[in-house]
């Protein structure tokens, strides 16, 4: 395999067919078929032991899937990882740095490892996030050494990030910037792999989520269209009290009425709705539309052991 | 070949491989300078004279008063190889599953590094810490050539060339197992236990019957346990002790290969 820069080759930046990773008779992930398209910020999102780590391990070559494939920029995950590396910037999720480095040393070495002719880009970096480069790793605070992370990841400025719970430790300033720093990533056409638990977070950055459970990946879709198909509450006010079961249609799941006040949980189109609703004089409609948050747990409520990957 | 790890694992070793080193140096110092104190001493040399299984518990294969005898019994055969296999055991033990252990390792696995380059340079690292500490501590014996120890040059040279085989080939141990296991307590242990073995066996084959045709399948024997010391280290012996070291690093390479990180 030539050691040509991967990015000249067409197709998705990250493709898992079956990709399956048993421990001891436990699936950390199973079956998982997954593609992150070339340039954008893909969200993997899933709770705590849901596999989001051991995928991870599974695309970096650290550990050996039990089965399936995984291929990266186009390159084969364990053949190419040599090439893949050097191509990938990667934050893990537990950081451990060697404590009595300094800053600079670090990455000096890292930079070193990686045949970079400077530090020119992690410096830059380490200004935009307020790190001082002269510190001992073992003196900085968890989100200093987070920080550090983020330049490791960022400092050749890879063509694929890897990154696993990036904002853990960061103070909101910080998130702010680094949220920042992965748009103007994805702005330059590099791609984003972005794990994380945090939704709020995912939702403000991704451009498409995936979410895992057990191993599994639950569904995969960009932002918009899993909010569309999630259920919306729909508080509307009427002149009289009304009478609740008229509100008895397609798409309407959940209606509670106080006094004049009725609040529905509607997914799909709201035609059917309204034409009920206007039969009754409404004075006001307000809509509040399904934050990731609850559409995460909808989709963990709903989805049995046996849903497969969208 | 840059030997990025190599440099890495050395220079994060080397103030604790300094003080390591001038310790075992003293150590060898203090012995050396103490034997005109034993030197005529009959009832030292009755111990071991009397008693050949008292003699082979302390390593000793003739008088412990002669030069030989007295760098035997108070170095080559013992402390000298322990305090090298302390350090190339618990390097061993640390530089692949102990760096797994505590997450460090991930970011050099994550790095364009062939996992294969990454094991054969921390075995060089292993190397070299243990060609310090032993050619420092020698240096230090050979001070002794001033308080009356007067052994052969190229012997005790050849004693010191088995000590450090024998550290590197246990260090190893420790490598492979850690490489297999990923469990730094497991290769420790391991390691710990062969080298306890190996010692037993090449120094109570002399005297346990039963142990002779063992002795074969000990290190200690082929590095310092074969009267090495009063004549030398025979290239059979390096042989043996280097051909071990071969087959462990190309053991190491095909266990880290195999390896699930963390």
């Amino acid at each position: 395999m030539p050691d040509t820069p991967p990015t000249t080759q067409p197709g998705p930046a990250i493709e898992t067919s079956g990709l399956t990773k048993v421990f001891g008779g436990t699936h950390a992930v199973r079956d998982l078929d997954l593609r992150v398209e070339a340039g954008e910020i893909f969200g993997f999102l899933g709770p705590n032991g849901a596999g989001k780590t051991t995928t991870i391990r599974l695309l970096l070559d650290l550990q050996h899937p039990t089965a399936g494939t995984a291929r990266l920029l186009g390159l084969d995950a364990h053949g190419d990882c040599l090439v893949i590396h050097r191509h990938v910037g990667y934050l893990p999720g537990e950081l451990s740095l060697i404590g009595r480095m300094r800053v600079r040393d670090q990455l000096d070495w890292v930079a070193r490892a990686r045949n970079l002719p400077d530090t020119r880009h992690a410096r830059d970096l380490a200004e935009r996030f307020d790190l001082d480069l002269n510190r001992r790793i073992e003196e900085l605070s968890k989100g200093n050494r987070q920080k550090v992370g983020i330049l490791l990841a960022f400092m050749h400025e890879p063509e694929l990030l890897i990154l696993d719970e990036p904002t853990s430790g960061l103070d909101p300033l910080m998130k702010d910037r680094f949220e920042q720093l992965l748009r103007e990533t994805a702005a330059s056409g590099r791609t984003v792999f972005l794990s994380s638990h945090e939704l709020d977070e995912v939702q403000r950055v991704a451009d498409r989520v995936g979410l895992i459970k057990e191993g599994r990946l639950v569904r995969a879709d960009v932002v918009e269209n899993l909010r569309a198909k999630a259920p919306r509450t729909v508080e509307i006010s009427f002149q009289d009290p009304v009478d609740p079961s008229v509100f008895a249609i397609d798409g309407v799941h959940k209606v509670t009425a106080t006094g004049a006040l009725v609040t529905l949980e509607v997914s799909g189109p709201i035609g059917p709705l309204l034409q009920v609703a206007a039969q009754l004089h409404p004075i006001d409609l307000v809509t509040h539309e399904a934050s990731l948050d609850q559409l995460f747990l909808e989709f963990y409520r709903d989805s049995g052991s046996d849903d497969h990957a969208s | 070949m840059r030997l990025e790890v190599f440099r890495l694992d050395l220079g994060m070793r080397r103030r604790l491989l300094a003080v390591y080193t001038l310790g075992m140096a003293l150590y060898a110092l203090i012995i050396v300078a103490l034997y005109p104190t034993f030197e005529h001493s009959t009832g030292l040399d009755n111990l071991t004279k009397n008693s050949p299984t008292m003699a082979a518990l302390f390593g000793a294969s003739g008088s412990i008063t002669s030069p030989a005898g007295w760098l035997e019994v108070n170095l080559y055969a013992n402390f000298f190889p322990l305090l090298v296999l302390l350090a190339t055991i618990g390097y061993g033990a640390s530089s692949l599953a102990g760096q797994d252990e505590d997450g460090t390792l991930a970011m050099v696995t994550t790095l364009p590094i062939r996992r294969r380059r990454i094991t054969v340079e921390k075995s060089l690292a292993m190397a070299a810490q243990a060609v310090v500490i032993v050619s420092v501590s020698t240096a230090f014996i050979a001070i002794g050539y001033t308080f009356d120890i007067t052994v052969g040059v190229a012997d005790m040279l050849g004693a010191s060339v088995g000590v450090l085989l024998l550290g590197i080939d246990l260090g190893l141990v420790a490598l492979v197992v850690g490489a297999a296991t990923g469990r730094r307590g497991i290769a420790l242990g391991a390691a710990s236990a062969l080298g306890a073995i190996s010692y037993l066996v090449s120094s109570l084959a002399p005297v346990v019957h039963w142990m002779r045709p063992m002795r074969f399948a000990s290190l200690f024997y082929w590095s310092v346990g074969n009267n090495q010391l009063t004549m030398g280290i025979s290239p059979s012996e390096v042989a043996v002790l280097v051909g071990v070291a071969l087959v462990l690093v190309a053991l190491s390479v095909l266990a880290f290969e195999r390896l699930d990180l963390h």
